[in-house]
């Protein structure tokens, strides 16, 4: 077991490593100087230029530059972001919070539909409810989420007046502190009357859009494994020894059919990820995918790279997360390798 | 004597039913009579007929150029709207541009990207994943991590981080997109080829003196071709779907290139005045994924029952 969990683990050492590699040669390839990006179109005398590229280490050799990096990544220093000036590991961990509110809620609402949607399809198989659940699922995984984020904002936004276009909360009406990032929890412990609900209203479209593809995924996939399940000898045995339908597709069914649904969950934190650059740019919402972006449209490239690196190691650590618990579960899982 | 068996084999022609039973059916014609079944995989191909079909005649099919600005009618309202006229169908967008034409053209962009990217990622994918499978533990660690890696980063923040490094465009759209997707062609020839490897005729082929070569092109590969086919018809959409989304993020082909996702990336500001700008776009590219979705679940189907997804 321990073996395992440590071979598994030291698996990602490499990963992590091409990982630096990855982000900083990409950043040396881009073209273009960011000391003159940052020095703006005003210029500079040419002394004070070089101090500058000292400063950032620009005038050294590549290898060392490299060394460099690793070490300053190896110590949580992921450098400073030239647009704000602000350390690109406290940026990302200000921002975070607000991407993973709204992926939760994104993956709560795919979840909450997803399951017991595609569980009735399955044992309504070839129903009325199963064809139109198969449809909208194909609907949801061929979604261009941005254009779909875009018309809800359209119809319930802007024409029915419903819900609000953009950010997490009304700044006008609630101002407070956020102790935690999570607006919802945040406006929970502020006591304003209100400020809950608002930060809720906020995050409804945001999280429908992110968690439409999953959605989709979701409900095709817990329909197929309960089909399968339900041609098992257990739920045979289940039903013939008299337990009424709905314990034997609730618990019988259902609990095992969820398995694989599980390892989906699990592997969607990278579309997730993807997903709420796109999400996150439509509404506005002030977490680590709309940095992202912006930060390539000022030319901020130790936030990209930062950033890049930061996103990529959430998304490796959960998997790498995904995958000590599967070997905890099953043991199957542990021997195979 | 051998007259003989000329003269008996004159007597009695080749028994009719027995032949039939014989001639197996060609694999085509057994892929389609499995694919015909499935009434969503045929209206799904038929759809994608017809966007392919537009690609292909665009400069015949379109009224105008879909670079062309009518200074004297921007946001002119589609037919069907207060104030719309047959001159412009479907309206135009802020610059004046034909709705219609660009969406027209839009269909030649975005095929032209899901197969660029479905060709290449196919090629490499085949080639190193073939690599990995068979030339030994050193290449086979090696192009298994990159891939790794590759699939470590999320999809579009690959892509930004490539088109951050190459620049925005059409070509470099393709180019990050591919790398975005190589490791599920990587992977799925690795495994499968490494599955075939063990089997009878592999060794037979081996024991022959087939060389390497050979043996990874014309002994291998066919026999993982179906499911990699299944992969890349299904890649075709999913590439779509990317290289719009890089589009919609201003990172993709530039203005005024008719690109589906790129002519939705301004479209924020007509939200409240001209929706068709907002929604004709979108509709295009949900239209084209799902009927390349649809047709590719029905190739999966007919290729391979085992591989149904329910």
């Amino acid at each position: 077991m321990l073996i395992y969990f440590l071979r598994r683990v030291a698996l990602t050492v490499p990963t992590f490593l091409a990982l630096m590699f990855l982000t900083f040669v990409a950043i040396r390839l881009v073209p273009g100087d960011p000391v003159e990006v940052r020095v703006g179109e005003h210029g500079m005398s040419p002394e004070r230029l070089a101090l500058f590229r000292h400063e950032l280490g620009l005038d050294q050799p590549v290898w060392k530059q490299f060394l460099d990096y690793v070490w300053k990544l190896m110590h949580g220093d992921f450098g400073v972001s030239l647009a704000t000036q602000q350390k690109v590991l406290s940026e990302f961990f200000t921002l975070f919070p607000a991407t993973l509110e709204l992926a939760s809620f994104a993956m709560l609402f795919a979840v909450a539909v997803g399951v017991p949607a595609g569980a009735i399809a399955a044992v309504k198989r070839g129903s009325l409810f199963d064809q139109a659940l198969m449809t909208v699922s194909l609907f949801g995984y061929s979604m261009p989420i941005f254009w779909w984020g875009l018309l809800l904002i359209m119809f319930v936004s802007v024409r029915l007046g419903l819900l609000p276009v953009s950010g997490r909360i009304d700044l006008i009406n609630y101002y407070f502190d956020q102790p935690t990032g999570f607006m919802t929890v945040d406006a929970l412990m502020s006591g304003q009357p209100g400020a809950f609900t608002d930060a809720l209203r906020h995050l409804v479209l945001p999280a429908i859009v992110l968690g439409t593809v999953p959605l989709g995924v979701i409900a095709r996939m817990t329909r197929s494994s309960m089909l399968e399940v339900l041609s098992e000898d257990y739920v045979r045995t289940a039903r013939a020894k008299g337990l009424p339908p709905s314990r034997v597709i609730g618990v019988h069914a259902l609990r095992n059919a969820l398995l694989p649904v599980v390892t989906v969950i699990g592997l969607s934190v990278s579309g997730l990820m993807a997903g709420a650059v796109l999400t996150e740019t439509i509404f506005s919402w002030p977490g680590v995918g709309k940095w992202l972006i912006e930060s390539i449209g000022r030319r901020d490239y130790p936030a990209l790279q930062g950033g890049v690196m930061l996103v990529s190691a959430v998304v490796i650590s959960v998997n790498l997360l995904v995958d000590l618990i599967y070997g905890a579960i099953d043991p199957r899982i542990r021997h195979g390798r | 004597m051998a007259a003989d068996i000329a003269a008996a084999a004159e007597a009695s022609p080749p028994d009719d039913s027995v032949a039939e039973v014989l001639a197996q059916p060609s694999p085509i014609a057994a892929f389609w009579a499995a694919f015909r079944e499935n009434k969503g995989a045929v209206f799904g191909l038929t759809v994608f007929g017809l966007v392919l079909l537009l690609a292909l005649t665009a400069n015949v099919v379109a009224p105008y150029s879909p670079v062309e600005q009518y200074r004297e009618a921007v946001r002119a309202p589609p037919v069907w709207e207060a104030g719309g006229s047959w001159r412009f169908v479907l309206g135009t967008d802020g610059d004046g541009h034909d709705m219609l034409s660009r969406l027209i053209y839009g269909s030649r962009v975005s095929l032209f990207i899901g197969f660029s990217v479905m060709s290449v990622s196919f090629v490499i994918g085949a080639i190193l994943g073939l690599l990995a499978a068979m030339t030994g533990p050193v290449v086979d660690v090696a192009v298994t991590r990159l891939m790794d890696l590759i699939m470590a980063v999320p999809s579009l923040v690959l892509a930004i981080l490539v088109v951050a490094v190459l620049g925005p465009s059409l070509a470099n759209t393709i180019v990050a997109v591919t790398i975005v997707y190589l490791p599920r062609y990587v992977r799925l020839v690795r495994a499968s080829a490494l599955g075939e490897l063990n089997k009878d005729y592999v060794t037979a082929a081996r024991v022959a003196g087939v060389g390497p070569l050979r043996l990874a092109w014309s002994t291998v590969l066919p026999n993982c071709l179906a499911p990699l086919i299944v992969m890349a018809a299904l890649g075709v959409s999913d590439a779509i779907l990317e290289a719009a989304g890089l589009g919609f993020l201003g990172l993709g082909a530039q203005p005024p290139t008719p690109e589906w996702g790129s002519m939705l990336a301004d479209s924020r500001e007509f939200i409240r005045s001209d929706p068709w700008i907002v929604t004709l776009p979108g509709l295009a590219i949900l239209v084209t994924v799902i009927a390349i979705n649809l047709a590719g679940d029905g190739m999966r189907d007919a290729l391979d029952p085992k591989m149904r997804r329910s």
